[in-house]
């Protein structure tokens, strides 16, 4: 079988280049840059004290606000050293100033400044030169809040304690009822972001090979290999072995990311990762992951193989690309309604529907868990595209793998489609 | 014996354009034959049908004695006529790839690639990216890739077009070569000096139509004209004033005479003689390139 060289050398001639290899090791490390870089740098603040002026107009909550900040640094000193300054009606402006000086000169790094009508307004002033870490002013912020309020309530009478502890918040932990009758609590945060990774990524996979496909034939035609192939491969082993050798290297790729992907949700509860833990991601998932993305490979590539075969400039190709695209786009822009609700007509069709089911039926199946009829009548419907597709792109390649020129019109198209038996 | 190449009366339209009009040859085996004509012709047309790259829309192809849709193409070995080789492949890895496409098992592609490249002197280049040769050696490779399999019959489409003169040579080294070990080719070209430098057939093309077809010798014979073309030191005008001579072109050194129906050309030469120095003297042939440009403009 003929077919099978061209596969050889579609696989050996992608995975061997220079721009697999590192889009393979890039795109897991992006990942990992874009989602736990920014959390590590959340969590793990710099080991540094501060030292803090409160100018405190009212007399009382500056020294209060000192001794709530007891924070301490990784060598066990105090984090925030305190200078409390009383600055009393008249004076208030003055010292303000003062502060803001020292601020100016490096004396001091921030200055906290507590005005009398605090119980009141319930405004008070941070000002910095250099310090704009939101977890420090959050912390302060916190600080002085249970100070005010302590306040507040004395003034009325009542016990800080007990008030709070009456009015502990509500949350409403969401939990999920598995088909094996069981209850599983969901991160529903952590879910939309699988959820929404998956999906992307099986767009990517599916939109890029598609179009190093279409690239591969139009090469092909515009150098003439084409012709010395076809003069010893017919052109459906052509077109078989191409669409098996691309899909294969895809199919590495991703398999690659998909064993870095459970070693990540399986091993990431040590360490600073802990929090991605948190989303538990069942390894029937990327099973399904890579299953989908074999059928989406075989209809989309097959559309873009016909593209490729139509056409003999990327310029022409571009618009015909875009078109296949779009079918790729839905379910991408209609995600937040099918997170929202899974089980929406909307999205029950679009998981059935071949152009949509690849990337909707994936985001169901890591959601809910979907009857499982919907998950087979999705698959066969697939399948039975896929072959049309294919019977259909090999009509159009064996004519248009040889034309030159302008891309053909639906009405040449549909010559084509009847010349080539 | 069988022609290795038969058409009878192939059509091939483009639209409403028939770029192939009813065209029937047949190319012995073993020859060199040479489908020539002008640009646009329907050279190209007619080799890809023989090829199965197209099919024809009319008539009857038998190649290496089947139909066309029986014929082992491992058989075959075919040179395009624009070239194309996957230029980030290397050299190595691209012959034996159109190797095994062609039948042949892999280890082996390997080692006949590795042989011709040495025979080739671009040993040195079998690791490297096609894209890092220069076109001349592109062009060799492509040639390798062409006859790698061993065919029994060559289809060249213009071979020497856009070679240096050296590399023309080595490749023509290599069809003589072929020919002689008994195989079949089949070239086209818009060059005549090609034609009557090579080959034993030809087929000359016009507007996807066949002009004239058969053995050259004959067909030189058959448009043979007396002429003769002569060098002598001296004066040479007296040549026009002999009685066998019907007209002279004046090409400075040399005479170009066409002598008149039925003249004898050593007559013409003893005249000479006896009035000067004969520095040469030749029973011209008529060029493939007169007989082309008579047949052409004479059917337009």
């Amino acid at each position: 079988m003929k077919a099978t060289k061209i596969i050889r050398r579609e696989y050996v001639e992608i995975v061997r280049r220079k721009s697999f290899v590192i889009s393979t090791l890039l795109v897991p490390v992006l990942m990992l840059v874009f989602v736990v870089v920014p959390i590590l740098f959340s969590v793990l603040e710099p080991d540094k004290g501060y030292r803090v002026a409160i100018l405190d107009q009212s007399g009382a909550m500056g020294a209060e606000l000192a001794a709530a900040l007891t924070d301490t640094l990784g060598d066990g000193s105090p984090k925030y050293a305190s200078t409390v300054v009383a600055a009393p009606g008249d004076r208030f402006d003055a010292e303000r100033t003062a502060r803001v000086g020292d601020v100016q000169n490096g004396v001091f790094d921030i200055v906290i400044v507590i005005p009398s009508s605090v119980l009141d307004d319930g405004k008070a002033g941070y000002i910095t030169r250099d310090e704009r870490n939101f977890n420090v002013l959050t912390r302060i912020e916190d600080a002085l809040n249970d100070i005010v309020i302590k306040q507040r309530l004395a003034a009325e009478g009542l016990d800080y304690g007990r008030v709070k502890s009456l009015t502990t918040a509500v949350s409403l932990e969401m939990s999920q009822v598995t088909t094996a009758g069981g209850v599983e609590k969901k991160n529903v945060l952590g879910e939309y972001g699988v959820v929404f990774a998956f999906t992307l990524i099986l767009y990517m996979a599916l939109l890029s090979w598609g179009v190093t496909i279409s690239k591969s034939i139009i090469e092909e035609k515009g150098t003439r290999i084409m012709e010395v192939i076809l003069s010893s491969v017919t052109p459906r082993d052509f077109m078989t072995g191409k669409l098996i050798g691309v899909g294969l290297a895809g199919l590495t790729q991703l398999t690659i990311w998909a064993l870095m992907g459970v070693a990540a949700s399986t091993y990431a509860a040590t360490g600073v990762v802990a929090i991605l833990s948190s989303v538990h991601i069942p390894p029937i998932v990327f099973v399904y992951f890579l299953g989908f993305f074999v059928l989406g490979f075989l209809l989309f590539s097959a559309l873009f193989m016909t593209v490729g075969a139509m056409c003999s400039t990327d310029q022409d190709a571009q618009q015909l690309q875009g078109l296949i695209t779009l079918p790729l786009i839905v379910p991408l822009l209609t995600l937040m309604l099918l997170i929202q609700n899974p089980n929406s007509p909307l999205a029950v069709t679009l998981s059935l529907l071949p152009l949509f089911s690849p990337m909707v039926m994936l985001a169901r199946i890591i959601l809910i868990q979907p009857p499982a009829w919907q998950v087979a009548l999705s698959i066969v419907l697939l399948v039975i595209s896929i072959y049309f597709t294919i019977n259909f792109a090999a009509r159009v390649f064996r004519v248009g793998a040889l034309m030159y020129g302008k891309p053909p019109s639906l009405r040449e198209l549909a010559h084509w489609y009847r010349q080539a038996r | 014996m069988e022609p290795v190449v038969e058409m009878r009366n192939v059509v091939k339209r483009f639209g409403s354009l028939a770029a192939v009009d009813h065209v029937s040859f047949s190319v012995p085996r073993g020859s060199i034959y040479g489908l020539l004509g002008p640009n646009g012709a329907g050279k190209s047309t007619t080799i890809r049908m023989a090829l199965r790259i197209m099919l024809p829309d009319e008539g009857t192809i038998r190649v290496l004695g089947h139909d066309l849709a029986d014929v082992n193409v491992d058989h075959i070995g075919y040179l395009p006529e624009e070239r194309g080789l996957y230029k980030k492949m290397r050299v190595l890895d691209v012959l034996t790839f159109f190797g095994e496409i062609h039948g042949v098992a892999r280890a082996q592609a390997r080692r006949r690639a590795g042989e011709w490249l040495e025979r080739m002197q671009l040993a040195d280049r079998a690791m490297k990216s096609v894209e890092e040769l220069s076109k001349g050696m592109q062009q060799k490779v492509q040639f390798i890739a062409t006859v790698l399999h061993e065919p029994e019959l060559l289809v060249l489409d213009e071979p020497f077009s856009g070679l240096d003169p050296v590399n023309a040579s080595v490749i023509k080294e290599i069809i003589l070569e072929y020919h002689r070990s008994g195989h079949t080719i089949v070239f086209s070209t818009h060059m005549m000096e090609q034609v009557d430098q090579l080959c034993e057939h030809i087929c000359l093309i016009d507007r996807g139509r066949v002009v004239l077809e058969g053995a050259l010798a004959a067909i030189k014979r058959q448009y043979g004209h007396n002429s003769v073309s002569i060098r002598v030191s001296g004066d040479g005008s007296f040549l026009k004033s002999l009685p066998e001579v019907e007209s002279v072109q004046d090409h400075g050194n040399e005479l170009f005479l066409r002598l008149r129906d039925g003249a004898s050309a050593s007559r013409v030469l003893d005249a000479a003689r006896a009035r000067v120095d004969v520095l040469r003297f030749e029973v011209a042939e008529p060029s493939i390139n007169d007989i082309f440009i008579e047949r052409v403009s004479g059917s337009r």
